[in-house]
């Protein structure tokens, strides 16, 4: 796909987002509310004197503040895969000379797009003030965040392919996408830094991608972690980069012998 | 197309199989999971071994009732689906092997389905599909007059795709699909739902589209008349096998003295036992067809003993059309054993 198919998919994704307006501004209120609790949440702990991790109140406010816009930002429609299948609508995704991959990953990159200028930027300039926010950006931290900020992504958009291809094996994909809300939620550091885990949760966080979609770009803007951290957290971000592309790749291989086109 | 000066046909179908398997699935969390490890499936046959070819500049129509295969060979042809037996190609191009390559040479309309963008005016639609396909600005505005002027998008395309009616909508659906000036087009039930006006401009519109522009055109649908108008060539599809495959003309001449009956009987008629050279070929609540296999010799005669013998309203005798034919066809394979082992697929 060149660069004119892809821009063109991003744009009429980003232009359909625009048109709902309502559903835009409950998603502002929604994302304010969230760090309004989170902050809140952490302050009122932080207060009582207690001390986890490596985190500081100010620092711990900073990254929820962070983790949350990166959230915000990594909005992604993860329902339209599973839509086209069961509705039998993929049909004219497929008769189009274009890769199935890299047209979701334009259309999501839209409508992603749309969210981090309408909401995520706002909040995240909102809450700087509001919460007097002192992040540390650095040149580098910049950097090595922006770089870890597309991997992040990258990761979550594959996540929500492969579970939208679950379409082409069961109908009912809805349990499925419940137990990656879960994990993602817990295990992705949008709500809890995941170096507040106990020891034992280590292995999960491990051998799972989650904690490299929102923990580790926000950990390294906000300089939580250290260069020499960041680097290898960035290592470990283009591992699983690797690890789900070649699962995506897989997935839709088999996928495609086995895909049911309903309704005519 | 460069490859018709080394090959034979345009399209190439070669016993095509295509078998579905489908999980039983139980309800909610448990039942879902459950099938993702379930042994229990439900095999479907919806394609059981079709061989075609389809030359250049051929108008073939392809016919079927609902679930007979028709729509499953169509997304084989087109690389939706992969077959999971034989092979086919298009213009020399596996399409479900190379889906990307194939679909810059073909065209697809899905009468049930548009490829428009829904909320987009359709002049935008056709913009995106112009930068999809990489046609020059000059070329899309030479094709965009053309299919403009032929299918009437005058006036439609400022407008939603939502706010179009069906038979607009499939006006714009068929202009989207020739974009790209495809060397074939599939046709998957075009007139669909249509009045008679609105299918008389699609039908004038494509008979000129494969008689000027020489574009391949498969057509399925269940409307004979699309049939008798415009497919020199028809294909019978029943339970995922061709029964039968010949010029339109000639299915016509394989019944020449046939002279079909329509009957009005005053109230329902289960069977005609005492008129045995009738043959009921179809019926539809107080009506009915009837076949009378030997030309006028003996009609006026059978004609007397139906109108005596049984509650006759109305009647008329007609020459057969191509839908009773290919009803007549259906009937004699229905009769035959059944061929599948499982249930037909929704197409």
């Amino acid at each position: 796909m060149n660069h004119t198919v892809f821009g063109k998919f991003a744009a009429v994704s980003f232009q359909k987002e625009i048109t709902y307006r309502f559903d835009y501004f409950m998603a502002v209120l929604n994302g304010f509310l969230y760090i309004f609790i989170f902050t809140a949440l952490w302050r009122a702990l932080y207060a009582q004197g207690a001390s986890v991790g490596n985190f500081t109140a100010a620092s711990l406010t900073g990254y929820a503040v962070v983790a949350m816009v990166i959230r915000i930002s990594f909005s992604m429609d993860d329902t339209t895969i599973a839509q086209k299948v069961r509705d039998g609508s993929i049909a004219t995704d497929l008769i189009r000379p274009v890769s199935f991959f890299m047209m979701n990953l334009a259309q999501c990159i839209g409508f992603s797009a749309f969210h981090t200028a309408a909401r995520g930027v706002p909040i995240l300039i909102f809450s700087i003030f509001l919460f007097k926010l002192n992040i540390p950006f650095t040149a580098q931290g910049m950097a090595f965040g922006a770089l870890s900020l597309v991997m992040g992504y990258l990761i979550l958009f594959m996540l929500n392919y492969l579970f939208g291809l679950i379409a082409f094996w069961v109908i009912e994909v809805f349990p499925f996408q419940l137990m990656k809300y879960g994990l993602l939620n817990l295990l992705g550091g949008s709500v809890i830094p995941v170096d507040l885990f106990p020891p034992f949760m280590k292995p999960f966080l491990t051998l799972l991608p989650f904690q490299h979609i929102f923990y580790t770009p926000a950990a390294i803007l906000v300089g939580h972690a250290t260069p020499e951290r960041a680097l290898i957290m960035l290592g470990e971000q283009a591992v699983w980069v690797f690890i789900m592309g070649a699962a995506s790749l897989l997935a839709w291989n088999a996928g495609k012998d086995r895909l049911v086109i309903q309704g005519g | 197309m460069r490859y018709h000066l080394v090959m034979a046909y345009t399209i190439e179908a070669q016993n095509l199989v295509k078998t579905f398997t489908v999980n039983e699935s139980g309800k909610g969390l448990l039942g879902a999971v459950k099938a993702l490890f379930s042994t229990k499936k439900r095999i479907i046959h919806a394609v059981e071994n079709i061989s075609f070819n389809i030359g250049q500049g051929e108008f073939a129509g392809y016919v079927g009732e609902n679930g007979a295969g028709k729509s499953t060979t169509i997304k084989m042809l087109t690389g939706i689906l992969v077959p999971s037996g034989g092979v086919a190609r298009v213009n020399g191009v596996v399409p479900y092997e190379n889906r990307r390559e194939n679909s810059k040479n073909i065209g697809v309309v899905f009468g049930q389905r548009t490829q428009l963008w829904w909320d987009l005016p359709v002049r935008e639609s056709f913009e995106i599909l112009r930068v999809i396909y990489r046609v020059s600005k000059g070329d899309f505005d030479a094709s965009m007059a053309h299919l403009s002027k032929g299918l009437g998008l005058d006036g439609l395309l400022e407008m939603p795709v939502r706010k179009l009616s069906l038979g607009q909508r499939m006006r714009c659906d068929i202009a989207a699909s020739l974009i790209h000036r495809p060397a074939v087009l599939f046709l998957d039930e075009p007139t669909i739902g249509l009045d008679v006006l609105a299918k008389e401009n699609i039908r004038s519109f494509l008979r000129e589209l494969n008689a000027k522009d020489g574009t391949t055109i498969i057509l399925t649908t269940h409307d004979m008349n699309d049939i008798e108008q415009l497919c020199k060539r028809i294909i019978i599809l029943d339970k995922g096998r061709i029964v039968h495959d010949g010029p339109t003309d000639e299915l016509k001449k394989k019944f020449p003295h046939d002279k079909i009956i329509e009957v009005d009987f005053e109230r329902e008629v289960a069977a005609l036992p005492l008129v045995p050279e009738l043959e009921p070929i179809r019926r539809d609540g107080k009506k009915m067809w009837l076949r009378h296999a030997n030309g006028s010799s003996g009609l006026a005669l059978a004609i007397g003993k139906l109108a005596s013998l049984y509650p006759v309203k109305d009647l008329s005798v007609r020459e057969p059309s191509v839908e009773l034919i290919v009803r007549s066809i259906y009937e004699k394979t229905a009769a035959l054993p059944a061929f599948a082992q499982g249930e037909k697929a929704a197409e």
